[in-house]
């Protein structure tokens, strides 16, 4: 078990060195992130539309947006020089490898979390509402599953001519449980409701999330292996 | 370069027994055999599409076959098996290094991938052992083509495997790199590492190995023991057996 948590935190620490060192997918996630903002500040007249009700929507929309951007590179990484073979010919599980991706995923979309919620609050004020650990527990077990379900299937169109173009066209549809109730939570968040009023939300977002990732680290195998 | 671990006694380090692969209606590999003993190289040359690196790829454990089975000290290979992968080396014409990353990242993180706890002396001595530990803290894209085969080779014996599979190793070096290669290869043998390796190169392939074959559309269709073979005995079987299957 050691060796196998050693072996996915070897896999997550490049991930995010490369990161670092290119910037090439934390800077189109970001641009995106600000340039959505900055399109809706100018695009909706605050005096006639009650920002709030749509600070979720908006939120949740860039969020999907950007990490989808960058999550469509996943792969990209472990093409160059073949090193794809390298990770698939090593002593590393496969779900090893899949799980080190979520982890990198996770924290590159987070990452764009944080700027996404800190442009709309400087753009149009939105109010996060009282309680910021449960919303960044909303966030964390939606953006979870969104990684988990991005992760699979950029694997799959990383082989693909078609690439990014196809992976939006097979996400789409299984994100809808992620939409649904990643936005109703965040929503009732930010107006302040009670917290048995997202509790419903959140349990049907853990379980997708469950759902997602252990489907992921059973199918990740079929994905990559000939 | 240290020696590889020892083999089981009496059994083939690594045995090809009638590989099949197919790819839709293609077969890419067709009953393929042969077995290899410790310390024993393995040349095997072909043209374009003829389906050696489906067979490397076999032999690595990369790829399922559609029928026979390779075995590794007699137990056999299956996709996904750890315990042989770690006994298996893998040099390419692709290094399977990563650009942005120093020589001495790309094997330290190799070998965290292996479970090594000794990275602080294997790294050093893996490089020290290719000649590179001047380049340990240059990005690899900054080095040439010849150094990074170098690295990869290193790469691929930071484990030290008992057996190394090779891929067009020589593709896009220069003589002098190439010279070089030859030079570090032919200690795989001495180190008594058992040896494949796929090559058009029919000089270079022919100088390191114990054994040839040629490899036409999927199939061994010419087999030989280096002793009872020369460069142009090679070339001739070679050009009657692509002719033959053209």
């Amino acid at each position: 078990m050691t060796v196998y948590l050693r072996q996915v935190a070897a896999i997550v620490r490049k991930d995010l060195l490369l990161e670092v060192r290119t910037g090439e997918r934390l800077a189109a996630m970001g641009a995106l992130t600000v340039l959505v903002a900055v399109l809706f500040h100018f695009a909706i007249d605050q005096g006639l539309v009650r920002m709030q009700v749509l600070a979720a929507g908006l939120i949740w929309m860039t969020i999907l947006f950007g990490g989808m951007l960058g999550m469509g590179r996943t792969f990209e990484m472990e093409r160059e020089q073949g090193a794809i073979q390298g990770l698939l010919t090593s002593p590393v599980p496969l779900d090893g490898i899949y799980l080190a991706k979520v982890v990198s995923n996770f924290v590159l979309v987070t990452l764009i979390e944080v700027v996404a919620l800190a442009a709309y609050w400087l753009f149009f004020g939105f109010n996060y509402g009282n309680d910021l650990l449960l919303l960044a527990g909303v966030l964390g077990v939606a953006t979870l599953g969104f990684v988990a379900v991005t992760t699979l299937f950029a694997a799959i169109s990383a082989q693909t001519n078609m690439g990014q173009t196809l992976l939006p066209i097979l996400i789409f549809p299984l994100l809808v449980p992620v939409v649904i109730f990643g936005v109703t939570a965040t929503g009732r968040i930010f107006a302040s409701r009670p917290v048995q009023e997202v509790e419903g939300s959140l349990y049907l977002l853990a379980a997708f999330t469950v759902v997602a990732l252990t489907a992921g680290t059973i199918l990740f195998r079929y994905v990559v292996e000939e | 370069m240290p020696a590889a671990a020892a083999p089981r006694a009496g059994l083939p380090v690594l045995e090809a027994a009638s590989l099949v692969r197919d790819y839709g209606p293609v077969r890419a590999v067709d009953h393929v055999s042969f077995h290899l003993g410790a310390g024993e190289f393995l040349s095997v040359f072909g043209p374009n599409g003829a389906g050696k690196t489906s067979l490397l790829r076999l032999l690595a454990g990369g790829l399922r076959p559609t029928a026979g089975e390779v075995r590794v000290s007699g137990i056999p290979l299956t996709v996904g098996d750890r315990a042989a992968r770690a006994r298996i080396g893998i040099l390419s014409h692709l290094s399977f290094l990563y650009g942005r990353l120093t020589a001495r990242e790309n094997l330290r993180f190799y070998g965290r991938l292996h479970g090594f706890g000794d990275l602080d002396s294997r790294v050093p001595d893996r490089l020290a052992d290719v000649g590179l530990e001047r380049y340990a803290d240059s990005p690899v894209d900054t080095l040439s083509r010849g150094t990074v085969q170098r690295l990869a080779v290193a790469r691929a014996l930071l484990h030290d495997p008992e057996i190394v599979l090779l891929d067009e190793p020589y593709t896009g070096l220069d003589a002098y790199a190439g010279a070089m290669l030859q030079e570090l290869l032919s200690g795989l043998k001495e180190g008594g590492r058992t040896v494949v390796m796929v090559t058009h190169n029919l000089g270079r392939g022919l100088e390191l190995a114990d054994r040839v074959a040629i490899q036409v559309r999927g199939s061994f269709v010419f087999e030989a023991e280096r002793a009872d073979l020369d460069a142009v005995g090679l070339e001739r079987s070679y050009r009657r057996a692509v002719e033959g299957r053209a």
